[in-house]
């Protein structure tokens, strides 16, 4: 148990990204009213953009 | 005893002796509006979902107020973790610890972590090994606010991220297990209400109001207090200040000395206990000159 939840934790900024940015992101476009580019629709975009930021963030250990 | 008057002819015994009078008369003064503050404001906060969710409340008002309650959810905590609402062994003390758990939810920290960190930070302010808040120390205000976002980071080594090892060292790694379970519910409801459609709902009730606040209770309760060039020392490891938001604005923080040397008494009693004290912790040398 205690591994599972250090694995977590571990890809934190990851699952970060894709549960909760992708969504909020794609939340954003429609509520904005935008048209993402090449046909993408807004979850695309979000989890495409939301899943970047993660990896970065995952990678550098920090978001700022 | 005057504000102004000169004392430092006294022996230590006898500022001592004074000190201990003055502190005597604030201490045991129970915090009713301490107890109101944590329930009402909890209640607040959880009150605005509804509200926002069923479109009673414009989200951008929601989003101030959680903001607002969330950075002033610390404090009747911090009551509690000094039991100033009820000490050990009281008939009170149900309610003591219940605006401990109760208050800090919003701020997803857990009470037993706030209250034990926080007692490390009291024994040891200012050493930068073993003061769970040192990460805090910067030269000025646009640093500290930096660094307070810099050490949330994941993988950062100071902030609250450092609370876990103040935890190893004081032999209770039991209690990150709270840590754990608050941050896993935390995420877990910020997961599941972005996937429900109400991501930004989440992020401006919860997620950013909870940041704004974490970044402001550290600019006031660690570092504005304890910098800069505060070192170690009963007498010498805070000070007074003069804030440009007054002594509400700095939730409270203004008089924080006379919370260092005396920590049981009530945070609404400080300013009164301050102007009594002056005359002697000038005597001391602290650094009483902001106000």
């Amino acid at each position: 148990m205690v591994h599972v939840i250090k694995a977590v934790f571990y890809v934190g900024p990851l699952l970060f990204g894709l549960a909760f940015l992708a969504p909020l992101i794609s939340q954003v476009i429609q509520a904005m009213g935008w048209a993402p580019p090449l046909g993408l629709t807004p979850l695309m975009t979000g989890l495409f953009f939301g899943g970047t930021l993660g990896v970065i963030a995952q990678i550098r250990g920090r978001w700022v | 005893m005057s504000p102004t008057q000169d004392l430092s002819k006294l022996s230590e015994a006898e500022l001592m002796r004074m000190e201990r009078e003055i502190a005597a008369r604030h201490l045991d003064k129970f915090p009713y509006f301490a107890v109101f503050w944590a329930f009402s404001n909890f209640a607040i906060w959880l009150a605005l979902w509804p509200l926002v969710f069923m479109g009673v409340m414009p989200l951008w008002l929601g989003f101030i107020l959680a903001s607002v309650n969330i950075t002033l959810s610390y404090l009747p905590s911090h009551e509690a973790q000094h039991d100033i609402i009820a000490k050990p062994g009281t008939k009170l003390r149900w309610l003591n610890q219940l605006v401990g758990h109760v208050s800090t939810i919003p701020l997803v920290l857990p009470y037993r972590v706030a209250k034990h960190t926080h007692m490390e930070h009291h024994k040891f302010a200012n050493d930068p090994e073993k003061d769970p808040d040192y990460a805090t120390h910067a030269d000025g205000p646009l640093q500290a606010i930096w660094r307070s976002i810099y050490y949330r980071q994941p993988r950062a080594k100071g902030g609250l991220n450092a609370y876990g090892d103040a935890l190893q060292r004081i032999g209770r790694p039991d209690i990150i297990l709270d840590g754990v379970i608050f941050q896993l519910i935390h995420f877990g409801v910020l997961f599941g209400l972005a996937w429900s459609g109400y991501a930004i709902e989440a992020a401006l009730l919860w997620w950013l109001p909870r940041h704004i606040a974490l970044t402001y209770i550290q600019f006031y309760l660690s570092w504005a207090p304890h910098n800069p060039s505060m070192t170690k020392g009963r007498y010498r490891d805070t000070r007074s200040f003069r804030s440009i938001l007054g002594n509400i604005g700095s939730l409270g923080m203004q008089y924080h000395i006379v919370h260092h040397l005396h920590p049981r008494i009530p945070l609404y009693r400080t300013p009164k206990a301050y102007w009594e004290m002056k005359p002697i912790l000038e005597a001391r040398g602290c650094d009483v000159h902001g106000l």
